[in-house]
């Protein structure tokens, strides 16, 4: 499969609003062009002309540079594509990818067409002979046009067939069985080398140019008169790249298919045509970066479990971010939620010119579906719903209690929210006991209590009865814990961590407030202080 | 209305699995077409029969209560006792904790499954309303929104951003308590209930284990208030009692020694070791 004017492509995949201008893609110190957009080439702009040329045919061309960023993106999206059709894919670069179809596919039958032609088209077969290879081929396009990068698909015996047969117009082509030969005769020689359109590079500094021209001599100009020389005599003259030159004009591959090993991240870059100092504006331009990812992610029915964020900032700085997720997800707006929190804790210092997003991909939680029982969360939406809330209320703010073993009231854990599956059937709950809560105080409201305290009181009890709690000046919480004890009941000690340097000692009270208010609160040993720590409620 | 076979009135059978057959097969019959015999798993109840009953058995899928209570009225008390009904039942619930006031050994004493029970604890009330309307669009059937000890942080909130919460849980079916020391929801809430009212304050229980022994905090004497219920007449109350339980920090063990008690290991709790003072 190929991708259309792939530069191009590439560019407006992640600028859509583009599409019905006029737009060119340049690259070099020149601004030569290498790809236009049809209404560009309406107006007469070619590949090769300059930038500068171009403006004098179409005024109002849009022009754009070359990005490597949006290309390496725009071919793993088609490397994507491939892999949901083929577990076998080859990377071909610039727009190319080759699938290996075998036992995908039946094999190719009913090519009546096979033999008699001289022409690349004849050889193949006809769209309407009922294969498979067709709607295959018509479903890549398919995959390839929703994706926002349009192009051909050509099936063939090896790579240099099925290049060709994508090169040709009335795509899908399918190239008929043992057929490759036969279709690759016709065609000229510089189809050969990797980009068939244009002649082998002499900039490359390698073999093929002098290769061509050395065909050239020897008055060679079609794959099929190349074909027709004996093997051993291109070996010997020509070297090893002859041969496999050779080799390929027969229709057989020089080389097998090397697979492309599925990947472990997703990605999606972008370059800025200017540099962006706003967050508003760049979170703008990541969603459309963030919903092409989430797309990716669900096409593969995977989630994400983090997101790496890496700006490239003025004049030469990076500005990366990790956004580890609680479970995974593929929610656009949870992921940008996520960005916008974690930029507005740490915003880059300089404008950002360039954003890349790394996806770590994990399978999404699965859950069973009960009949009678109670309706379990979909794991999915419950991905979403702890990152946004995770998102909302920052870190340790969100999760599933826990107990921890201990002897202080405040202490607790929170652990991932992960509920086990529901029963079967609805269980019935048990009577309540109408247990009487407390609301802990976090962290303990530091309180001034006056205590009834005489000789007799402190030989017979260590902590003397409270009798009036007032708040202190230098306490700024909202509760306030104030006002004449009516009732006190203790006290009772707590010791935990003697161990330690500063162990917890406490003596604490419940005490009835003559507003009604039922508290709890304790004076540190160590340190002769009060605290309130609670309110029964 | 036909009976059951008697097959499935057999005592063996679960009892919430009979009603479901019982409810699947008044709709298939045209007996009950509108489902107004609804099955216990569209209710949350609390457990306490008094409260129950003013609730009409608890609250409803797409229902949300207003709990209005100050300082030591017993609200988080029965906000516990609705988080572990839910929870027991195998259903998951979430708190939106604005105070930061639970406390998993109390919550787990109180019999809520904790695994299934979703904690946030935001920090503002906009955190707080933001979190409630998050919860109830991913699925929670339970959201309890506690606002925390008077008075609450940013004030009751705009009435708008509790009429879109309103409008969520009715969306999504689920069941939202508001648990706030005073008035916040506005016209949101379909039912409000009052707890220790002016005419009716909370009493504090005082008990003594012996003649001699010192007093000890027993619990609380309330009582819960309808007040506001559209379709009814307002006026209807429940008297409430709620008791320290065994197990929790005051209470030592009837029988311990004095001097040093070892209270009861309650499942799922660590054991506290507690020694009175003096």
């Amino acid at each position: 499969m190929k991708a259309a004017l792939f530069p191009l492509a590439a560019y407006l995949r992640g600028a859509p609003e583009l599409a019905r201008e006029a737009v060119v893609v340049h690259e070099g110190p020149s601004a030569r062009i290498v790809a236009a957009s049809r209404l560009a080439r309406r107006a007469g702009v070619r590949p090769g002309l300059t930038v500068a040329q171009a403006r004098n045919i179409e005024s109002g061309l849009v022009s754009r540079t070359r990005d490597p960023e949006r290309e390496h993106t725009a071919q793993e999206v088609l490397l994507e594509i491939a892999g949901a059709f083929s577990p076998r894919v080859e990377d071909g670069g610039e727009g190319m990818v080759y699938l290996d179809l075998a036992g995908i596919s039946p094999a190719s039958a009913g090519n009546g067409a096979r033999g008699r032609s001289k022409t690349a088209a004849d050889t193949l077969l006809p769209p309407d002979a009922g294969n498979d290879e067709h709607s295959l081929g018509q479903s890549i396009m398919r995959d390839m046009d929703a994706a926002g990068l349009p192009g051909r698909v050509g099936i063939a015996g090896s790579k240099l067939a099925a290049r060709a047969a994508a090169a040709l117009p009335r795509s899908p082509n399918v190239v008929a069985l043992r057929g490759e030969a036969r279709f690759l005769a016709p065609l000229p020689l510089k189809s050969l080398f990797e980009d068939g359109s244009r002649d082998p590079d002499p900039a490359r500094g390698d073999d093929d140019q002098e290769i061509l021209h050395t065909l050239k001599l020897w008055g060679l100009c079609t794959v099929g008169d190349l074909a027709g020389l004996p093997a051993a005599e291109v070996h010997s003259r020509l070297g090893e790249r002859g041969a496999a030159l050779h080799s390929a004009a027969r229709g057989f591959d020089p080389e097998p298919l090397t697979p492309r090993p599925p990947p472990l991240t997703f990605r999606e870059s972008l370059t800025f045509e200017w540099p962006i100092d706003n967050l508003e504006p760049f979170l703008f331009v990541a969603r459309g970066a963030v919903s092409r990812l989430a797309a990716r992610l669900d096409a593969r029915g995977m989630g994400c479990k983090r997101l790496e964020l890496s700006l490239k900032v003025e004049p030469e700085g990076l500005h990366e971010l990790a956004i580890e997720l609680p479970a995974p997800t593929r929610e656009a707006r949870t992921l940008l939620s996520l960005i916008r929190l974690h930029l507005e804790a740490e915003p880059p210092r300089a404008p950002i010119t360039s954003m890349q997003l790394l996806a770590h991909p994990d399978v999404p939680r699965q859950a069973q579906l009960s009949l009678l029982g109670p309706a379990a969360l979909s794991p999915d939406r419950l991905a979403a719903v702890t990152a946004r809330l995770l998102a909302l209320l920052g870190p340790n703010r969100v999760g599933s209690p826990r107990t921890r073993n201990g002897h202080l009231p405040e202490r607790f854990r929170l652990a991932d929210y992960d509920p086990p599956p529901p029963p079967r059937i609805r269980l019935e709950p048990r009577p309540g006991r109408g247990m009487l809560a407390v609301r802990t105080l976090r962290p303990p409201v530091e309180v001034e209590v006056l205590t009834a305290e005489s000789e007799e009181t402190a030989r017979v009890a260590p902590c003397p009865a409270p009798l009036q709690i007032n708040p202190l000046p230098t306490e700024d919480r909202h509760v306030r814990i104030e006002g004449a004890v009516r009732t006190a009941a203790g006290p009772w000690e707590i010791e935990e961590g003697w161990w330690r340097e500063a162990p917890a000692l406490r003596d604490y009270w419940d005490v009835e407030l003559r507003d009604g208010a039922v508290c709890r609160i304790y004076r540190d040993r160590t340190s002769e202080r009060w605290f309130a720590d609670g309110v029964y409620d | 209305m036909t009976s059951l076979p008697a097959a499935l009135t057999d005592s063996q059978w679960p009892r919430s699995l009979v009603r479901q057959i019982r409810r699947g097969r008044d709709l298939v019959s045209g007996d009950d077409p509108a489902g107004i015999h609804e099955v216990e798993a569209d209710v949350f109840a609390t457990r306490l029969a008094g409260v129950d009953r003013l609730l009409d058995g608890g609250i409803r899928r797409g229902q949300t209560i207003e709990l209005v209570g100050p300082r030591s009225s017993g609200r988080f008390s029965l906000v516990l006792e609705l988080l572990a009904g839910a929870t027991e039942s195998g259903e998951s619930a979430a708190l939106v904790d604005l105070g930061d006031h639970f406390d998993p050994q109390a919550a787990a004493r109180a019999g809520v499954v904790l695994e299934r029970l979703l904690w946030a604890r935001p920090r503002r009330l906009k955190q707080a309303l933001g979190s409630a309307e998050v919860l109830i669009g991913g699925g929670f059937p339970l959201v309890v929104l506690d606002l925390g000890l008077p008075p609450v942080p940013d004030g009751r909130g705009k009435e708008s951003a509790w009429l879109r919460l309103r409008r969520a849980a009715d969306d999504h079916q689920a069941a939202l308590l508001i648990a706030t020391p005073y008035r916040a929801g506005g016209t949101a809430p379909q039912k409000v209930l009052d707890l220790g009212s002016r005419t009716s304050p909370v009493r504090a229980l005082w008990a003594r284990a012996a003649p001699r022994s010192p007093r000890l905090l027993d619990g609380l004497a309330t009582r819960l208030e309808l007040a506001k219920s559209r379709g009814e007449r307002p006026g209807a109350a429940a008297d409430v009692e709620l008791r320290v339980l065994t197990g929790s920090l005051r209470r030592p063990l009837p029988g311990a020694p004095s001097r040093q008690t070892e209270n009861r290991h309650v499942a799922g709790t660590p054991v506290e070791v507690l020694r009175r003072a003096g």
